[in-house]
């Protein structure tokens, strides 16, 4: 009995790290399948809706800031492929979106607003886009629950 | 003299600092990537060939004011009274176009809400609305300023 006796061998307490390569690569090899370059990153509240289509890629950006942003009410246009650059003027938002139409007059535009910008704004916009014979809008929404 | 036999390193790849490399390439994809908002009301714009001239009494004429308040037709109306009132308009003529019409100082929020609620004939009623004109404020003062109206 005496020999069981003896004194018992610690063991050092560790942390099992040898899957944590694995897992990192999984993480990586997600991020890099579902990495999109959001070319607009103003941050604003849209309007929540029950029908919701998908937007097309590569569509190009109107975005209203809302009212309380710095500075408010701001326009920036994208291509869809490049960040977006704020249009001090309607007439700017002509401009780019015939130079766009002119490219692919199919092209696809995205109106992105905050549900509190005043309709006048989104007016302007409309009306910018409808001078330069755009064929397809999109209203950018999220999506409505039903608690809301 | 003897010459010494040279030690056979066996060729490896340092692997070692594969590891960082992968969390700083993670650190950067989680801060850079972002779920933005893929989808969205569409419409599409009539090409100026097959413009059909819509007249007003031809027409629904929902018109959304300052708070949200809705106007069908000159009549006030809940949200929840425009699609059955839409849906008897339509049965009587199926191709009746929604103007939609909305206040300068009205939100951007309140027009989608109706807009929403129009698109949604379908699921709701059980009938779809052919035409939903969204006019811009040019357009309703240039049709005012032909029909002579101030």
């Amino acid at each position: 009995m005496a020999l069981f006796r003896g004194r018992e061998r610690k063991t050092a307490a560790q942390i099992f790290t040898a899957s944590m390569a694995d897992i990192v690569f999984l993480l990586l090899v997600f991020f890099i399948l579902t990495y999109k370059v959001e070319v607009d990153r103003t941050k604003m509240n849209l309007p929540d809706t029950w029908i919701r289509i998908k937007v097309p890629e590569k569509a190009a950006v109107v975005s209203i800031a809302p009212p309380d942003s710095d500075p408010p009410l701001v326009i920036r246009v994208s291509t869809g492929e490049e960040m977006a650059l704020p249009v001090s003027t309607d007439e700017e938002v002509v401009t780019f979106a015939s130079t766009e139409v002119a490219r692919n007059p199919n092209k696809e535009f995205i109106i992105k607003a905050d549900d509190s910008v005043p309709y006048e704004r989104v007016d302007a916009v409309l009306d910018a886009l409808k001078q330069s014979k755009v064929k397809y809008i999109f209203l950018l929404s999220d999506q409505k629950t039903v608690d809301e | 003299m003897r010459i010494k036999k040279k030690k056979n390193v066996p060729s490896e790849i340092f692997t070692g600092s594969m590891a960082d490399i992968s969390f700083l390439l993670i650190i950067y994809f989680m801060i850079t990537s972002a779920f933005s908002a893929t989808r969205g009301l569409d419409f599409a714009l009539p090409e100026d060939t097959q413009t059909p001239e819509i007249k007003q009494e031809d027409s629904i004429d929902v018109h959304v004011m300052r708070g949200g308040v809705i106007e069908v037709d000159q009549k006030g109306i809940p949200i929840e009274g425009l699609l059955p009132y839409v849906a008897q308009k339509l049965k009587q003529n199926p191709d009746k176009p929604v103007i939609l019409r909305t206040d300068p100082d009205a939100t951007y929020g309140d027009m989608i809400l109706v807009f929403d609620e129009l698109r949604q004939a379908p699921d709701k009623i059980d009938m779809e609305i052919k035409t939903i004109s969204i006019p811009t404020r040019r357009e309703i003062e240039n049709l005012w300023s032909m029909l002579g109206i101030q």
